[in-house]
C-alpha cells in the first residue's frame, strides 16, 4: 500500500532518533485519514531521554505533511 | 525573566510574553576579550567538548575570562536563578551537549532563552538530534535559530575524538555567532 510506505518513509529518521535512546515509534491510522504515533519503552529505554510531547508533536505533524495524513495524537509511554 | 516565564516557554501555544520573539541578538563580530559562559548540560563529554571549543577560541579568536556553569538538569532548560547569573556575567554562551531527545530540545531551548535576554548563544546538538532540537525551536515560535549539530555520538568518545568534535563545532559556531575576525 503506497499511503503506508509514506508514512513509513516520512516516519523513518525519526523512527532511528528514537531508537538511539531506546525507543520503538509505530503508528496506526484513525478515520481514515489521520495517524496514531505511538512511543514504547525497550528495555533500558533511557527514561530521562525522552522527548517532551509538544515536541514530539511539533516533529510529527510536521514529518506527516507530505503523506496526505494528519497527526492526530501522539501517545508516550505510561499514557496508554 | 521569571520562573514561570521560562516554564511557559515549552508550552507550545506560545502564550508567554516574548515567546514569539524571533529576533537573535546583536551579534558580536569579533571575540577579543569577550567573557564566555560554557553551560555543560551534565551529559558525558560536555564539559570537555566545551574546553575543547573554547581553547579553540582562546587561541584563534582572542576571548577573553571563560566562565563554566553547570545545568542541574539536561532535560529541562536551565533553572531560572542560573539563568540570571549567566546573563549578568557574560557576553556570549555556548551550551552542549544534546545528544538525546530531551537534552537536545532543552539545549536549543536555553539557546532561545540567552538569545531572547541579549545574549548571543552557541547551542550544540548531535546530528541524530536535529530533528527533537529544531522542533523545539520551532515550538517556540523561533524556527530559524540555528544551532551546531556535531557528529553523533559524543558520550561514548575519547579524547581524541571529541577534539575533533570541536574541531567540527568551532566554523559552525563561529558562522552563528557573526564572527569573522581571527586575532
Amino acid at each position: 500500500m503506497s499511503t503506508t510506505v509514506s508514512v513509513d518513509h516520512a516516519l523513518a529518521s525519526f523512527r532511528e532518533m528514537m531508537a538511539t535512546d531506546g525507543y520503538l515509534l509505530t503508528w496506526s491510522e484513525v478515520g481514515g485519514d489521520k495517524v496514531v504515533v505511538k512511543i514504547d519503552a525497550s528495555d533500558g529505554a533511557c527514561e530521562d531521554c525522552l522527548v517532551p510531547l509538544p515536541v514530539m508533536t511539533s516533529i510529527m505533524a510536521k514529518a506527516l505533511d507530505p503523506t496526505g495524513y494528519e497527526l492526530d495524537h501522539v501517545e508516550l509511554p505510561g499514557s496508554h | 525573566m521569571t520562573t514561570s516565564m521560562r516554564e511557559a516557554l515549552l508550552d507550545p501555544t506560545g502564550a508567554a510574553e516574548g515567546a514569539n520573539d524571533s529576533t537573535l541578538s546583536p551579534r558580536p563580530v569579533t571575540l577579543k576579550g569577550l567573557t564566555v559562559g560554557l553551560l555543560d548540560n551534565t551529559k558525558p563529554n560536555s564539559t570537555l567538548l566545551l574546553d575543547e571549543i573554547a581553547a579553540d577560541l582562546k587561541r584563534d579568536y582572542g576571548i577573553g575570562e571563560i566562565k563554566h556553569y553547570v545545568k542541574d538538569y539536561f532535560g529541562t532548560p536551565v533553572k531560572d536563578e542560573l539563568f540570571r547569573q549567566i546573563v549578568s556575567e557574560v557576553d556570549i554562551v555556548i551550551t552542549a551537549v544534546g545528544d538525546c531527545g530531551s537534552c537536545s530540545a532543552a539545549t536549543v531551548a536555553d539557546g532561545i532563552l540567552f538569545e531572547r535576554a541579549g545574549i548571543p548563544t552557541v547551542s550544540i546538538t548531535s546530528d541524530s538530534f536535529a530533528m527533537s532540537g529544531q522542533a523545539m525551536a520551532d515550538v517556540q515560535g523561533f524556527p530559524g535559530f540555528q544551532f551546531v549539530m556535531v557528529q553523533h555520538p559524543v558520550a561514548s568518545l575519547d579524547v581524541e575524538h571529541i577534539r575533533g568534535r570541536a574541531d567540527q563545532a568551532v566554523p559552525d559556531a563561529l558562522r552563528i555567532l557573526g564572527v569573522t575576525e581571527i586575532v
